[in-house]
C-alpha cells in the first residue's frame, strides 16, 4: 500500500446538510472485545446499561450484559471543542466522474455526529486510570504543540533559560 | 435476595435448630439457579418426617405447589431462598477470574446459613445435598461455621425430610421465576415457552433456536456459560474478547495483550485489525503507547 506510515492526504466533508446528519449522542458504545461484524443491529432491543448506583472518581457506573459478560462502564463526554464523528465514504453526485476516479479512496463525509461516549470494561468498574479516558490526555497535549508562539512566550522562555 | 424469612423470630428458634438446604435448577440452560433452606426446631423433626415431604423431583407439581403453600403458614418451619440471577451465573463464569459452578453453589449455600444465623436461629446441624467431593464440602463448611454440625451426603434431598422440604422450597421458587420471568430485551416476537430450561427438552430447543441473535447471542435470560449455547451461535457473528485470548495461550505475553487492545480502540476494518495485530509497536514513544494511542493513515 503507498503511504503505508506516511499518511495519504484525503478530505473530510464537514458541511452536510445538518438534517441529514443523525444525532448520536448516548449511543455510541466503545466495547471491551472485537464484534466482527459491520452493519445495522437491534442494539436497543437487547442492550440494556443501567446505573448501578456507584460512582468511581466522578464517574457515575453503569452496567450492562453482552454475550453473557458482566460489563461496567461510563458514559463520557467529549471535551469542549472536539466532536465525535462517524465518517463515511463521500456519496456520489457530488461530485464529477473524473474526480471520483482519482480520489475516490479518500473522500470522507460525516454520516452522524456525536458529543458523548460510553465505553465499558469487562468486568472491572471504570477509572481515570483508564486507557481509554487517559487517551483524553492528548487533547490537552496536541493544544500546547500547536498553539502558536507569541512574542512573549519566546521572551518568557529565554528568561527561564538564563535562570539555568 | 428473594428472602421471605418471618420478620420476628419464633420462640422454638433459640432451641438447637436443624436446617435442609438444597438447589432447583442447576442443569438448565436459562432461568435462574435457586437455593432453598427449610430449618426447625430439632424437637419438631419427628413431626417434620409427617408431612410427606420428599424429594421434589419425584412429585408432582401441584402436590410441591401444596407442600410449599402447606410449610409457609407452618409457624414451626422457617424458610428462606437464594435466587442467583441467569445473567450473575453466566459473568460469573465468563469472568476474567473465571467462577466456577460449585463455588457459586457453596457461596449460595454459606450465604443462606449466615443469614438464617443472623436472624438469631440457633443452628447446631446442617444436611446439604453434596457439590463436589462431599467430605472437601462438609470440611469448607465446618471451619467456616465451626459451632454447626455439617451432614453432606449424596442424594440428601430423599434421605433427609429437611433437606425434602428444602427441594420443595428451591424448585417451586425456580418453576416460578421461570413462569414470571420479565424479558428484559424488547425484540419483536419474543415468546415466553421456555420448556423446562433443560438442553435436553424439546421445547427449550426450540426456545433457544427461536430466540438466537446473531450479535448478541441470546437474550439475558440464557445462561451463556453453557456448553450449550455454543452449537446454537456457531453461525453468529464472532466476538473475541481479550480475556479469552489470555487463556487460549497461556504464555501470551502482556504484549500481546496490548497489542489487541490496541486493535479494539481504533475503529478501523478487520482487514487492518490483523495487520495491527501483527504489528510491533512501531516506537511510539510511552506518553502514546500508555494510552493505546497511534495515528492512523488508513480506514
Amino acid at each position: 500500500m503507498e503511504g503505508e506510515g506516511r499518511g495519504l492526504i484525503g478530505s473530510i466533508n464537514l458541511s452536510k446538510d445538518k438534517k441529514l446528519v443523525v444525532e448520536l449522542s448516548g449511543q455510541v458504545h466503545h466495547l471491551p472485545c472485537c464484534i466482527k461484524y459491520d452493519g445495522p443491529c437491534s442494539v436497543f432491543d437487547y442492550f440494556r446499561p443501567k446505573p448501578n448506583g456507584m460512582e468511581v472518581d466522578g464517574l457515575r457506573v453503569e452496567e450492562a450484559y453482552f454475550r453473557g459478560r458482566k460489563l461496567r462502564g461510563a458514559t463520557v463526554p467529549l471535551p469542549d471543542g472536539y466532536s465525535g464523528f462517524v465518517l463515511g465514504k463521500e456519496s456520489r453526485g457530488n461530485r464529477k466522474v473524473s474526480e471520483m476516479s482519482e480520489e475516490s479512496s479518500n473522500c470522507w463525509e460525516v454520516n452522524a455526529k456525536f458529543d458523548k461516549l460510553s465505553y465499558w470494561n469487562h468486568d472491572t468498574l471504570p477509572s481515570k486510570d483508564d486507557a481509554f479516558l487517559r487517551a483524553f490526555h492528548w487533547f490537552a497535549v496536541a493544544e500546547a504543540l500547536h498553539k502558536p508562539v507569541t512574542a512573549e512566550d519566546l521572551v518568557s522562555a529565554s528568561v527561564s533559560l538564563k535562570e539555568y | 435476595m428473594g428472602s421471605e424469612l418471618a420478620l420476628s423470630l419464633p420462640k422454638w428458634a433459640s432451641n438447637p435448630c436443624i436446617m435442609g438446604i438444597d438447589e432447583a435448577g442447576r442443569g438448565p440452560v436459562l432461568g435462574p439457579m435457586v437455593y432453598g433452606c427449610l430449618y426447625c426446631a430439632r424437637s419438631y423433626q419427628n413431626t417434620l418426617s409427617t408431612l410427606e415431604f420428599a424429594d421434589s423431583k419425584t412429585l408432582k407439581e401441584q402436590k410441591r405447589e401444596e407442600l410449599f403453600e402447606d410449610l409457609k403458614v407452618n409457624e414451626s418451619i422457617g424458610w428462606a431462598v437464594d435466587i442467583i440471577d441467569p445473567r450473575e451465573l453466566s459473568a460469573k463464569m465468563l469472568n476474567k477470574n473465571k467462577i466456577n459452578l460449585n463455588e457459586i453453589s457453596h457461596d449460595s449455600a454459606i450465604g443462606l446459613i449466615t443469614r438464617v444465623l443472623n436472624l438469631g436461629v440457633l443452628l447446631t446441624e446442617v444436611y446439604l445435598d453434596t457439590v463436589g467431593d462431599p467430605e472437601k464440602y462438609r470440611v469448607k463448611l465446618s471451619e467456616r461455621f465451626s459451632s454447626i454440625k455439617f451432614i453432606v451426603s449424596k442424594k440428601a434431598d430423599s434421605i433427609y425430610p429437611v433437606v425434602s422440604g428444602a427441594s420443595i422450597v428451591a424448585k417451586v421458587t425456580r418453576d416460578r421465576a421461570l413462569r414470571e420471568w420479565e424479558l428484559e430485551e424488547t425484540a419483536e416476537n419474543m415468546q415466553r415457552n421456555f420448556g423446562s430450561g433443560y438442553p435436553g427438552d424439546p421445547q427449550t430447543k426450540a426456545w433457544l433456536e427461536n430466540h438466537k441473535h446473531s450479535v448478541f447471542g441470546f437474550p439475558t435470560l440464557v445462561r451463556f456459560s453453557w456448553g450449550t449455547c455454543n452449537s446454537y451461535l456457531k453461525d453468529g457473528v464472532e466476538v473475541l474478547w481479550e480475556s479469552d485470548q489470555m487463556d487460549e495461550d497461556g504464555s501470551c505475553s502482556s504484549r500481546g495483550k496490548r497489542q489487541l487492545k490496541l486493535s479494539n480502540v481504533g475503529f478501523t476494518s478487520s482487514k487492518r485489525r490483523s495487520e495491527e495485530i501483527e504489528s510491533s509497536g512501531k516506537g511510539r514513544c510511552k506518553f502514546l503507547e500508555a494510552r493505546k494511542l497511534e495515528q492512523v493513515t488508513h480506514f
